[in-house]
């Protein structure tokens, strides 16, 4: 009983000395505040900026009138009122509108047929061509979300120029005799940075973390390496309190940039905040501790100080692709669905995003925060098994 | 001669270096080469359909399970729930389970055919804009064709023959051509710009790898001995047979996407060129950070910092017009930026050479402002100093 006491004392202690170790290590190498302290200070601040205009305002576009009636011109007139599109002006064929758009001084044609005004006279349906560029997304998204209003405000008058021309004007179809309504949930403005920002900011808290905890291993395995296979800074202990001793040392020191990056940048640039920190926090918590551990477990690869930015810096983008944020993971296979459940931030992600913009609570989280948990304990005993490895990798140099 | 002799002195010792180390098959090869198969595999549907929806059925007449069978049958939603109320369904949207749902409010039947005018609601969850929006698509596309059903009913019983009430639902239709890619491809277009992105992202921090880890281990006498003394040849030994391998694994990633997934490509020799050139830019670009920085670390962030910025502020997803000046400008200095929009010109939309010409010069300023600045090295190679 005495000696179970004891040794766990001793476990403790051992904690505290690699925790404190761990600290002094961290915050006297400018190499590793830069990860631990500026990355998460001053990146989501960057990609905010980026992307916080939200939307593409005044895409410029060109219109080939062949009809040349007031109908034609009203119709212009009406697309060139949207958000999305500015007319930039009237191009005499289609040779030169496409020469404009060659020229990239426009980004999409409008094309209206020389019998756009008869056939809204004869009352029958008249078709306008929209040729849009495609190499960027969002701009034929805007465009296409602007048109289509244009084509239900343009059509509902018509409409009831028609109907009343028939007689039936009494029928009040001026408007539809159904109405729909739609919502946007979450983004209801649809804008970009409000969208990609809370998944952004989660990504940057594990990757800072990652690229810290790696450099931190690879200084220590080239100290070792000049000291005859001894880190001469390293606290000689447990695998399982070094582990844990290193791992408290990362979550306190993000705890408070965790607060800044998840509470302080949405209110910042108002983007979408509408869950509790209470919800938020403890939900990223795990989140924090599984990177801790998965980033004790990447030391294994990492054998110089500099490597952690050659292995680390490039997941950054396959991550954004399978947390999915860009690609929805309901349509990944299984292999990347799999490899996704595997990483602390994919879930952190999918959590957070909900937390904060659909107001969603720890609880609807259930499964995403269990899984942290889960990951957390995995990446736990990898953690000390890399320990044990990288002693062994550099027993031969010792003497 | 002599430089000739020097020249292939240094290729010799940098392909052997490539040997000693994992490292540089990692970043070189592996990393690229994955990566790519990883986003062709992964986006290999094109269109993320099928998203996990719900319908709210207040009604549960004939007419209102017409329209959820109907909402079933198109392909870009997959009503996978049918929740009893609003709550229910918000629930499951805070829950994961859905993106999006439809509700057909009570007496929905009733009030259409006595002209009350009902309301059809549809909530599209744009957390996540992808499937938010095909389903805010299907939900509109099903609301729209719900009420023209209803208006041509009417119409006809008072004595509108049907071809003129189809006019009278929809008097207006804009016709939209997405020019290109008219399948409204995802993996074309985040394909496309991504990979030459990974691919910039990796040249800059091998160029910079290679040339700052000189300078860490104290060899870069060696090197500059073994070029003879020349610095020009010496980056130009260390730098060539990157350049190749690289141009090798960019024209493998267009042949991927071009050739075997027969993505657009309208002027492939045009792309086949701009490759080795963008390969070249990327080279000088790093060329230049380890040229005014020389220190491995802080160059390899600057590095990575650029390389990672470049995936948003070159303009793939949000338009550089629409950012702020300020920010905006930086797209400039990145040479992805420009094979971005040789790409858009020259594969995606057929447009003559001419007009993308300023785009290949661009590529071509590169290398120059690189020659500029690397006389700043060849001091610290004869003084390396290492900083942790």
């Amino acid at each position: 009983m005495k000696r179970l006491w004891n040794n766990t004392r001793q476990w403790f202690v051992e904690l505290a000395h690699v925790t404190r170790r761990e600290f002094s290590l961290s915050l006297t190498d400018a190499g590793i505040l830069l990860f631990f302290i500026a990355l998460p200070l001053f990146y989501p601040i960057v990609y905010t900026l980026i992307y916080n205009p939200e939307v593409a305002r005044n895409i410029p576009v060109a219109v080939v009138d062949d009809c040349r009636s007031a109908q034609s011109r009203e119709l212009v007139r009406m697309t060139g009122a949207t958000d999305a599109i500015k007319i930039v002006g009237y191009a005499s064929n289609m040779a030169e509108a496409r020469r404009w758009k060659d020229r990239k001084d426009v980004y999409a044609i409008m094309h209206i047929p020389a019998d756009f005004s008869e056939k809204v006279g004869r009352g029958e349906q008249a078709n306008v061509s929209f040729y849009s560029d495609m190499a960027l997304l969002l701009r034929y998204r805007s465009m296409l979300l602007n048109l289509t209003s244009v084509q239900l405000a343009a059509g509902a008058n018509l409409r009831t120029e028609t109907l009343s021309s028939l007689g039936a004007s009494g029928m009040s179809m001026g408007n539809a005799p159904v109405n729909n309504v739609s919502f946007m949930l979450g983004d209801t403005e649809q804008g970009f940075a409000s969208f990609i920002i809370p998944g952004i900011v989660i990504l940057i808290l594990q990757q800072s973390m990652l690229l810290g905890i790696t450099m931190l291993g690879g200084t220590s395995f080239e100290r070792a390496r000049r000291n005859r296979g001894i880190d001469p800074l390293a606290i000689q202990a447990a695998p399982t309190s070094t582990v844990m001793g290193k791992m408290l040392c990362y979550v306190i020191i993000y705890l408070p940039l965790t607060l800044y990056v998840l509470h302080y940048i949405p209110t910042f640039f108002a983007l979408p905040h509408l869950g509790s920190p209470l919800h938020y926090i403890p939900f990223v918590f795990p989140m924090l501790i599984a990177s801790a551990f998965l980033g004790l477990t990447l030391q294994v690869l990492v054998k110089e100080r500099e490597m952690s930015l050659m292995v680390v810096v490039f997941t950054s983008v396959i991550l954004l692709f399978l947390s999915g944020l860009t690609w929805p993971r309901y349509a990944m296979g299984p292999l990347w669905t799999g490899i996704g459940d595997m990483i602390p931030a994919v879930w952190g992600m999918e959590g957070f995003i909900r937390i904060n913009s659909n107001d969603a609570t720890l609880a609807d989280n259930s499964t995403a925060y269990t899984m942290l948990w889960v990951l957390a304990f995995f990446y736990f005993l990898t953690a000390t098994w890399a320990v044990r490895h990288r002693r062994h990798q550099l027993s031969p140099l010792r003497h | 001669m002599k430089l000739a002799q020097g020249l292939f002195a240094v290729i010799r010792r940098e392909v052997t270096r490539w040997g000693s180390r994992r490292l540089y098959l990692w970043a070189m090869v592996l990393v690229p080469v994955l990566s790519s198969l990883f986003f062709v595999d992964l986006m290999n549907e094109g269109l993320p359909t099928q998203v996990p929806s719900a319908i709210v059925d207040l009604d549960n007449t004939p007419m209102s399970r017409n329209l959820t069978r109907s909402l079933n049958t198109t392909e870009l939603v997959d009503l996978r729930y049918s929740p009893t109320d609003y709550h229910e369904a918000i629930q499951m949207v805070r829950e994961g389970k859905i993106y999006g749902f439809f509700l057909i409010p009570e007496n929905f039947e009733a009030d259409a055919i006595a002209g009350r005018t009902p309301t059809l609601a549809y909530y599209s969850n744009m957390t996540y804009f992808v499937p938010g929006t095909l389903a805010f698509k299907g939900f509109k596309t099903m609301a729209v064709l719900t009420s023209g059903k209803v208006v041509e009913t009417s119409l006809t019983s008072v004595g509108i023959n049907s071809a003129t009430a189809g006019t009278i639902l929809q008097p207006l239709v804009v016709d939209i051509h997405p020019l290109g890619n008219p399948w409204t491809n995802y993996s074309i277009y985040l394909s496309n710009s991504f990979l030459p992105g990974l691919l910039e992202l990796m040249i800059f921090l091998v160029t910079c790898w290679t040339i700052c880890e000189e300078f860490k281990r104290g060899t870069s006498r060696q090197w500059l001995a073994t070029a003879r003394g020349s610095l020009t040849t010496a980056l130009m030994g260390k730098l060539l047979p990157q350049t190749l391998l690289f141009t090798i694994i960019g024209l493998a990633m267009d042949s991927l996407l071009f050739g075997w997934l027969h993505f657009p490509c309208h002027h492939l020799g045009n792309m086949v060129l701009a490759m080795p050139l963008f390969v070249i830019a990327c080279q000088a670009f790093a060329v230049v950070i380890a040229a005014v920085i020389s220190n491995l670390r802080l160059s390899l962030s600057l590095c990575s910092l650029t390389g990672i910025l470049a995936f948003s502020i070159a303009g793939f997803s949000f338009p550089v017009e629409d950012m702020y000046g300020s920010i905006g400008i930086f797209s400039y200095i990145l040479p992805v930026r420009w094979y971005f929009l040789i790409y858009a010109d020259q594969a995606l939309n057929a447009v003559p050479l001419y007009y993308s010409r300023e785009f290949y010069i661009a590529l071509l300023v590169f290398p120059l402002v690189a020659v500029a600045t690397a006389g700043l090295m060849k001091k610290r190679c004869y003084n390396p100093v290492y900083v942790p």
